[in-house]
This record gives structure tokens, C-alpha cells and sequence, in this order.
């Protein structure tokens, strides 16, 4: 057990390599310096600057310099950001990024489980039908339609929540309500169809057919026979949603003007500010990785038929 | 009585008719009334935006600043520029009747400035525009915006799904089929990529590339091809894998059949339905991401626009003007909700293993 | 046969509605079941076997299945009308069941001792300990070694053959009336087959519990049961005492079935016969014998009516138009 896990933590570097590699040669050979918007800086300026930032030295050197900063946790100075590094920029808006996720993540979970449970035993009936409508609703619209439209319609219209901000604002939680519904809809759905499809399944199977043999009552056959079994695939959808939530949390933040890293990273890929783009997608990779390698994990602990060796 | 019997009855005795997989499937897809919407849906918008060019639609480009933000309407852009002007009067003259006075000369302004409305109207053949479903900050028509948008946005789709389907064949195959250690590399190189935060990495070349213009839409292209594939290779290998060792390819293996033709006229067309079901599902999931990056100003530039861009123009002054949001985004979430619903049809008529369930 | 009857089916009907039509699966079934005694239930895939037993514990998944008439008495109680909770009570308890496929009966995700333990603790109201204990017991009977080690491990850790042993050691653990047995072997190697039915005959024996064994199987019939019925299209066509039977098979479908089993005692050189054509689609079946198409002895009359069941003296009845004693329209 302890040996898998370690191999599968060391299999994880390459991936972090190749990421950072990656992401500094595209940077690099991308059109269109960080200076190259600040009009006519002079000759002078300009070398300082480059200097400053090391981009001076050669290709090679600059990676090098990075990969080793990187080693020490230190993201380097903002581009554009003149006074702030990449981490206290990273610092201050990771808490509200990851409180917007989580809070997603948690809802589409628990509600996308709860409704599929409740849709597969009550298959082909109204609340059925009701649960799978929204479900294909949650999987065919988009976050950046279904957002506006929960604005238009709960704060400009009914004007019962803020449009837009944060927890620190005036409105309080209250700000939370739609970045997090909009944010974890389409997971819901998704989790809602998948838990659905796989209970009937286990459903239809020999084993949950001997435990009705023995004569179990029924809340005892979906509860410990056909839920461990079912709901395990959910567990193994949790990376993939995972990295839709970071990906959706761009535009749900940029929608609901959220101060997290999502936010932030549009801006800084407008702006070429490369280093503050390339500590963004590390900490994004990083978080992903390490997410994907909690729940290989679980999943291991969970199902009994995988054996570790 | 006889002749009742053995026939017509009953399948006595009689072999069920074999049918093959693609009639059978076609068979469980036309009674699958949802699927079949789908495919109807599909099929009109693709005629539709294929037929743009043709269509009696407003120039998708063409701004009329005289015309901005007008509400969808039957009624042409002059008259109800006219309306709106008589509709004022009206107002003015029950506040003038109440006694109001001091509103008279107001009044009697725009009396004069309705006739020359009205003059205005009949002298400028663009007045005689109707639009539809409304138009722009720009004054373009929103029914030609939205029908070039969903070319932009259904080409990516379909160009980035026939990358993804070939790419990921060729890859997935030559895979599965060497096994081994040519299999052993292409599959690291797979998850590899698929740790990769994808959407982060298209955006960030989008971010480089996009200020040049036309040649944004093709690094898009490139940006979304690049990553796309990985699925359908796994997928493909899989199959082979499962498949290579099956006794109808022992078999021909054994008529001397060489690898290629293995490859190509055995393996490929038995894996066939899952790469379907996958093109299906997966296109809608192209235009979500085109439209994604259109979203956040990183797609396609001006005066192209694809759903994404129209959905995000919406956006700004959606509380004045809600019918430019609510316009794309219907079209392109009936599209969306369409391909579903197909996608969905196709999966359980493709799947034989769906074939006796209930 | 003077024994007490534990069990009686009476004309079990079970449908199941599809979209081509009704599969009348079972289309009245009646047979007794004597105390210890084993019944052999023979016939083609698809020609009602599983139905009918999942219809005696009343499991017919439903929709699209349905039990549309008949009764199933257990000690003079309806099987079919009682509520759903005094049923409970029967499944597992008293009436218990193995199915064909040892490698997807068990549950994969829990311990063998939590699957074995629930029945215990829920039919015999042992604490845990004890039903732990219990279930070891049981496991030694059906030739499980170390099962004070084994019990505590998942079914896929297990072999076809021992999956199924834990099959029959929890099947039985409750000491129930009747063991109903479906296909148990089918699944298994022929040399893993044969030790199963000796454990199986072997402990059924020594509970006194009785045994519906549904097999297509002959041989298996031949050495297991007292008593055997062979159905066909969803109807019993023969039922009798084994060795009466088999000695001297009275519906041509039966002799169909005996004549295709190979046979060491007769001269070789012969051709083994084998029953011409195809089992019918039970998809709306018209009323005729649904084996006249296959049938050498067919006769006008089998086209057009399903034979009235005859009797005779050994307690023999045969459902075919060759012993009917109705007059011949």
C-alpha cells in the first residue's frame, strides 16, 4: 500500500516538469513582450527593466533560474503588478477561489447524489422526469449563460440577491448564493445522471438480487448493498470535476466579479504578464495533481477488489 | 386452417431474422422520440447556417447607429421609430389635458419632430429593415449575428471533433494494435497531457495569439486539437486491445491479412459506434469551450462572433436590452440541449450492450 | 410420497409485458413439494424455469414481469398474497436460494462475513459474535478450509467453485424448508460441478431440507432428485418420479430429451438424436401444443388446442393430445 502511493506520488513529477517546462517556452516565444504595451519607453528604461526581470540572460539560464526559484516556492515578481510578487498575489485571492470551489464542489456533490438516488428509485416516474429535465438542462447550458440569467432574474428583477461581489462586501454570504449555484450546476447534473445510471445498474445486478433473496428489507438492500457499489464511480468523477470547477470558476469569477485567481488569471493573460501566468497554471497544476492523487487513493480504500502491489 | 398456421402467428420455428447492428440501432434510435427531436434540430440548424449565405437576412456586419438596441419586432425599424415618437405625444397630451400647461410647447416640439420622423422614414429605404429579433449596440440585426455565430461556433465543433476523431484514431490504434513499448510510450505521453490544467493552456495561447486577427480562429483550432484527442485514443486502444485478440481477427489473420488492412477494415469499423457516440458528445463540448474563450474575450475577434462573443456582448446592458443576452443564448442552448438528446439517442442505440435492457 | 406437501403451485402464471408483446414466461405451472424431498425443474434456456422460482418468493422484477394468477402455498400460506414484510420473513429463511452465477451473487464490495452474518442476525436474532460463529460453522460444512480466516475476506479473493460453496453455506445457514437451486453448476468446471451437487445432496440430506433444482441438465436430474418436471414454453409437459421417467418417458418431448443425452450402457455407433429445430418464441402463443412444430407425433388436433393434463397410475402426469382422453373433435 505505502509503496503504491509512493510510486504514484513520484509519478507525479514528470507531469509537474513537463508542465512548467511547457508553460515557460510557450510564454517565452509568444509574440509581444510584458513591455510592449507601455508605448515608447526609452532604450534606457527598457534594458533596466529587462534586467531587472533577468531577461537578459539567455533562454537557458532564465529556465534555470526559474526551475530553481520554483524548487523554493518563490513565484517570482509580478510583471505588471509592479510592487507585488506572484505569491502574495496568488496569497490573497486562493482562499476565495478555493471557498467558491469547494462550496461548488460540495453542493453539486451532495445534491447530484441525493437527486440520483431519489430519480433511479423512482424510475420513470415524475420525480424522475423532473430530476433528469434539470440534470440535461444543467449539462447543455452553459455557466457563462446560466450566470447572467440568475442575475437578470434574481437581482435585477426579483431583486432578492446582489448582482455581484464578494463575502466582504455589504451583502455578506448572501453574495455567495449565485456564484456557487451557477459554479456547481453543471456538476450536479452531471454527478445527478451518473449516480442514477450506475444505482440502476447495481440495481439489475445478481448480488443486490441474493440480497432481496435473503430476505433484507428494502432500505437495507439500497443502503448497504447497492450505494458502495454504485456511488464508486462518483468518487473517481471527482478529479474531472475538479478541474471543470477551477477551469468554470474563470468565468463564474469574471460573471459575479469574484476577487479570486480565476479573476486574476484572465487579466494576466491579457496583460502578458508572464510570471504571474505561469504561478498561476502551477498552482492550478499542482492543486489538480495532487486532487487526482487523493482520490486514486480513496478509491483505492474504497473498493476492495483493487489490491495494491 | 393450416395455413394460419407456421406463419404470420407466431415465429414458430422460424430463426429471428439476423439485422445488423446499424439497421438494429437505427431501428431503437427512431423510437426514441427525444433523439429523434435531436436529430431534427440538428439538421435545421445546420441547413440553416449552411444556407446563410443565401438567406434573406440582414448583412450580420453591417451597423446602423440610427437602430441600435431595437426590441425584437414583426414591424419594421421606421414605424416604430414612428410609434415611439406618438407613443411620447400621447403621454405629453393626457398630462397636458390634466392640466399640465407648461408641457404644451414640449409637446408641440415633438408634434414637429414627428413629422419629420415620419419624412425621415420615407425618405431612407433602411428605414423599411425589419428586425426580427432585434439588434445591437451597433444597430446590427441580431438574427444575422446569431446565424453567423453559429456557423463560427458549429465549425469549431466540427473541426475540432474531426481532429480529435482522427488524431485520436491514429494514436489510439497504432497503440493498441503494437502494444508493447511503442503502447507503453504513447500512453505516458497521454497522461502526461491529461494532467495538464487543459482549459488553462488554451488560454493562455489564446491570450498570446489572439491579437492577430483572422489567425486567432486557427490557433483556436490548433489550441483545442492539441488536447482533444486524448479520450478517443484511449478509447480506440481499449477496443483494439479488447478486440485484437477476438477470434473474427485470429481469423483473418490467418486468410493472411496483412496489418493495415487489420487495422483498417476489421478493427476501425467494430470500434466505429463508440467513436460516434464520443463525435457526438463531444462536439457540443467543443462549442461550450469555443464559446468559453469567446466568453472571456479570448476567441474569435471582431467582426466574427461566434455564440460565445454574442452571449458575452448580451451580457453588458442585459437589463435594458435582456433580448440581446436572451437571443444567442436560446439558440445556442436549444442547439446544445439538441445534440444531448441525440448524442444520448445514439449512445443507447449504438451500445449493443444496452440491447436487452429495459 | 406419503410425505407431508410443503409447498404447492397451482397454475403460476407469470407474464412480462413487452414491446413486441406478452411473454407468457410462465403460463400455468402446478407442481408439489414433499418434505426432503428434491425436484428436479429441467427444460431449454428460456423455457420458464428461472420465472417460475423467482415467482415462488415473489421476485419477479416487476415492471416489465408480472404474476397475473396461480397460487403458491407454503404450509397452507399464499406466497403470492401476503404483504411484503411477512414475505421478507420467508425469503431467506425458510425458503433460500442459490443462483447460476457464483462470481456476481456475492456482493463484491462487502466482507464475506457481513453478506453471511445479515441473514443470521436478521432471520435468527443471534448477536453478531454468535452469527459470526454460526457462519464459520457453516462455511466447515460446505468444505471452505480455514474459514476462521477466510470469512473475513471479499468474494473476489474467493474461486468460482468456493464462491459457490459460500453460496450454499449461507443459503443454508438459517436451516431453511426449501433450498431452491438455480442452475448451480452452469457456471462452474465439470470436475467442480460434480463435488458442488455431492455437497449440496450431502447437506440437504442431513438438514432435511427439500430442493427445486433447475438444471438443463439431465445428467444432473438423473442423480440428484426424487421427483422431476420438464417444462416447455412456459408449461410442465411431464412430471413424475425420475426413475419412472427416465425408464419410460411418456411426452415426445421427454423422450426428445433422454434420447440426446449420450449414453455409455448402449452399443456405440449410433448417431445421438437431437431434437430438430428451435425452442418457440412464447411471444403471444396461440392455443395449440407450442411443441408441435418439432414434434414427430404431431397430430391435427395439436395445432389447435393445448392438451388437457393426463394422469396416471404412478402419480405420472403428461400434458400431450397421445394420452388425452378427451374425444377428439
Amino acid at each position: 500500500m505505502t509503496k503504491f502511493i509512493i510510486r504514484r506520488l513520484l509519478s507525479l513529477i514528470p507531469t509537474m516538469f513537463v508542465i512548467v517546462t511547457l508553460s515557460f517556452f510557450l510564454i517565452r516565444f509568444a509574440p509581444g513582450g510584458p513591455f510592449s504595451a507601455e508605448k515608447k519607453v526609452p532604450a534606457q528604461v527598457l534594458q533596466n527593466l529587462m534586467k531587472k526581470y533577468h531577461m537578459d540572460e539567455s533562454l537557458g539560464r532564465q529556465y534555470l533560474r526559474y526551475f530553481g526559484e520554483i524548487l523554493r516556492g518563490d513565484l517570482g515578481p509580478s510583471f505588471r503588478y509592479k510592487d507585488m510578487t506572484v505569491n502574495a498575489l496568488i496569497k490573497q485571492s486562493m482562499p476565495n477561489s478555493m471557498l467558491l470551489g469547494t462550496l461548488s464542489l460540495a453542493l453539486a456533490v451532495a445534491l447530484g447524489i441525493a437527486v440520483g438516488i431519489v430519480s433511479a428509485l423512482k424510475q420513470n416516474k415524475w420525480q424522475d422526469y423532473t430530476a433528469m429535465s434539470l440534470a440535461v438542462v444543467g449539462i447543455s447550458v452553459p455557466l457563462f449563460v446560466i450566470g447572467p440569467l440568475l442575475q437578470l432574474v434574481f437581482a435585477m428583477q426579483l431583486k432578492w440577491l446582489p448582482t455581484s461581489g464578494w463575502i466582504t462586501d455589504r451583502a455578506g454570504l448572501k453574495t455567495l448564493i449565485m456564484p456557487v449555484i451557477t459554479l456547481s450546476f453543471p456538476y450536479f447534473a452531471y454527478i445527478a445522471r451518473m449516480s442514477r445510471a450506475s444505482i440502476l445498474e447495481v440495481l439489475r445486478s445478481d448480488y443486490v438480487r441474493t440480497a432481496r433473496a435473503k430476505g433484507l428489507k428494502e432500505s437495507t438492500v439500497i443502503g448497504k448493498h447497492v450505494l458502495k457499489g454504485a456511488l464508486l464511480p462518483i468518487v473517481s468523477y471527482l478529479g474531472p470535476a475538479f478541474s471543470g470547477i477551477i477551469t468554470g470558476s474563470i468565468v463564474v469569477e469574471t460573471i459575479f466579479l469574484v476577487p479570486g485567481v480565476g479573476k486574476i488569471f484572465v487579466q494576466s493573460a491579457l496583460n502578458r504578464d508572464y510570471t504571474l501566468i505561469m504561478g498561476e497554471v502551477i498552482v492550478y497544476s499542482l492543486i489538480l495533481i495532487v486532487m487526482n492523487f487523493v482520490v486514486d487513493i480513496v478509491y483505492g480504500f474504497l473498493d476492495p477488489r483493487i489490491a495494491y502491489k | 386452417m393450416s395455413t394460419n398456421i407456421g406463419q404470420a402467428v407466431n415465429e414458430f420455428n422460424q430463426q429471428v431474422a439476423a439485422v445488423s447492428l446499424w439497421a438494429d440501432a437505427w431501428r431503437r434510435l427512431r423510437k426514441n422520440r427525444m433523439a429523434l427531436l435531436g436529430l431534427w434540430v440538428v439538421g435545421a440548424f445546420a441547413i440553416i447556417t449552411l444556407a446563410a449565405p443565401i438567406l434573406p437576412i440582414y448583412d450580420y456586419t453591417s451597423q446602423e447607429m440610427t437602430h441600435i438596441n431595437l426590441p425584437p419586432s414583426l414591424k419594421s425599424a421606421g414605424s416604430i421609430a414612428i410609434q415611439k415618437v406618438e407613443k411620447r405625444i400621447v403621454e405629453l397630451k393626457g398630462l397636458v389635458d390634466g392640466g399640465r400647461e407648461d408641457l404644451r410647447p414640449e409637446m408641440d416640439k415633438i408634434r414637429a419632430e414627428l413629422e419629420s420622423v415620419k419624412a425621415d422614414v420615407a425618405k431612407n429605404p433602411k428605414s423599411s429593415k425589419v428586425y426580427l429579433l432585434g439588434t445591437d449596440y451597433l444597430g446590427r440585426d441580431m438574427l444575422a449575428r446569431t446565424i453567423y455565430g453559429g456557423r463560427i461556433s458549429m465549425m469549431v465543433g466540427i473541426i475540432g471533433t474531426i481532429t480529435a476523431v482522427l488524431i485520436g484514431i491514429i494514436i489510439g490504434a497504432i497503440a493498441g494494435y503494437a502494444g508493447g513499448r511503442l503502447d507503453n510510450f504513447l500512453m505516458r505521453i497521454v497522461d502526461i497531457i491529461y494532467g495538464l490544467p487543459y482549459m488553462l493552456i488554451v488560454i493562455i495561447l489564446m491570450a498570446m495569439f489572439h491579437k492577430d486577427g483572422a489567425s486567432s480562429i486557427v490557433i483556436l483550432f490548433v489550441a483545442i486539437a492539441l488536447v482533444s484527442w486524448l479520450t478517443i485514443a484511449r478509447v480506440v486502444r481499449g477496443q483494439i486491445i479488447s478486440l485484437k485478440n477476438a477470434e473474427f481477427i485470429e481469423a483473418a489473420r490467418s486468410m493472411g491479412a496483412g496489418t493495415g488492412r487489420i487495422i483498417f477494415r476489421h478493427l476501425i469499423p467494430n470500434t466505429l459506434g463508440v467513436i460516434i457516440i464520443f463525435a457526438t458528445l463531444s462536439l457540443p463540448s467543443f462549442i461550450m469551450s469555443e464559446s468559453f474563450l469567446s466568453f472571456l474575450g479570448l476567441g474569435v475577434s471582431a467582426p466574427a462572433a461566434s455564440w460565445g462573443t454574442l452571449v458575452s456582448e448580451g451580457v453588458q446592458g442585459m437589463e435594458l436590452y435582456p433580448w440581446r443576452l436572451l437571443v444567442p443564448a436560446l439558440a445556442m442552448t436549444i442547439f446544445l440541449f439538441a445534440m444531448n438528446f441525440l448524442g444520448d439517442g445514439l449512445r443507447v442505440a449504438l451500445d449493443p450492450q444496452s440491447k436487452n435492457r429495459t | 410420497m406419503t410425505e407431508e406437501v410443503i409447498l404447492r403451485v397451482k397454475d403460476l402464471r407469470t407474464y412480462f409485458k413487452t414491446d413486441e408483446g406478452t411473454v407468457k414466461a410462465v403460463d400455468g405451472v402446478s407442481f408439489d413439494l414433499h418434505k426432503g424431498e428434491t425436484l428436479g425443474i429441467v427444460g431449454e434456456s428460456g423455457s420458464g424455469k428461472s420465472v417460475t422460482n423467482l415467482s415462488i418468493i415473489n421476485m419477479i422484477p416487476s415492471p416489465p414481469g408480472k404474476i397475473v394468477g396461480g397460487e403458491v402455498l407454503f404450509m397452507d400460506a399464499d406466497l403470492l398474497a401476503m404483504p411484503a414484510n411477512k414475505i421478507r420473513e420467508i425469503r431467506g429463511n425458510k425458503i433460500s436460494m442459490i443462483f447460476q452465477d457464483p462470481m456476481t451473487s456475492l456482493n463484491p464490495f462487502l466482507r464475506i462475513s457481513t453478506q453471511m452474518t445479515e441473514t443470521i442476525i436478521l432471520h435468527q436474532g443471534l448477536g453478531k459474535d454468535e452469527a459470526k460463529a454460526k457462519a464459520i460453522e457453516m462455511l466447515k460444512l460446505a468444505g471452505i478450509p480455514a474459514p476462521e480466516k477466510r470469512i473475513d475476506q471479499y468474494p473476489h479473493q474467493f474461486s468460482g467453485g468456493m464462491r459457490q460453496r459460500v453460496m450454499i453455506a449461507m443459503s443454508l445457514s438459517c436451516n431453511p424448508e426449501i433450498l431452491i437451486a438455480d442452475e448451480p453448476t452452469s457456471a462452474l468446471d465439470v470436475t467442480i460441478q460434480a463435488q458442488i451437487l455431492d455437497l449440496m445432496k450431502d447437506l440437504t440430506a442431513r438438514l432435511g431440507t427439500a430442493v427445486i433444482l433447475i438444471t438443463h441438465s439431465l445428467g444432473v436430474v438423473a442423480g440428484m432428485c426424487d421427483t422431476l418436471c420438464v417444462m416447455y414454453a412456459g408449461r410442465v409437459v411431464e412430471r413424475g418420479a425420475t426413475d419412472a421417467v427416465f425408464a419410460d418417458p411418456k411426452h415426445p418431448y421427454t423422450q426428445g430429451l433422454i434420447k440426446s443425452v449420450p449414453r455409455l450402457d448402449v452399443a456405440s455407433g449410433n448417431r445421438l438424436s437431437s431434437i430438430r429445430g428451435q425452442p418457440p418464441n412464447v411471444i403471444d402463443l396461440p392455443d395449440c401444443c407450442p411443441f408441435y412444430p418439432r414434434c414427430d407425433k404431431a397430430m391435427d388436433i395439436c395445432k389447435r388446442k393445448y392438451p388437457a393434463v393426463s394422469r396416471f397410475d404412478d402419480g405420472r402426469s403428461v400434458a400431450c393430445w397421445l394420452y388425452s382422453e378427451e374425444k377428439l373433435p
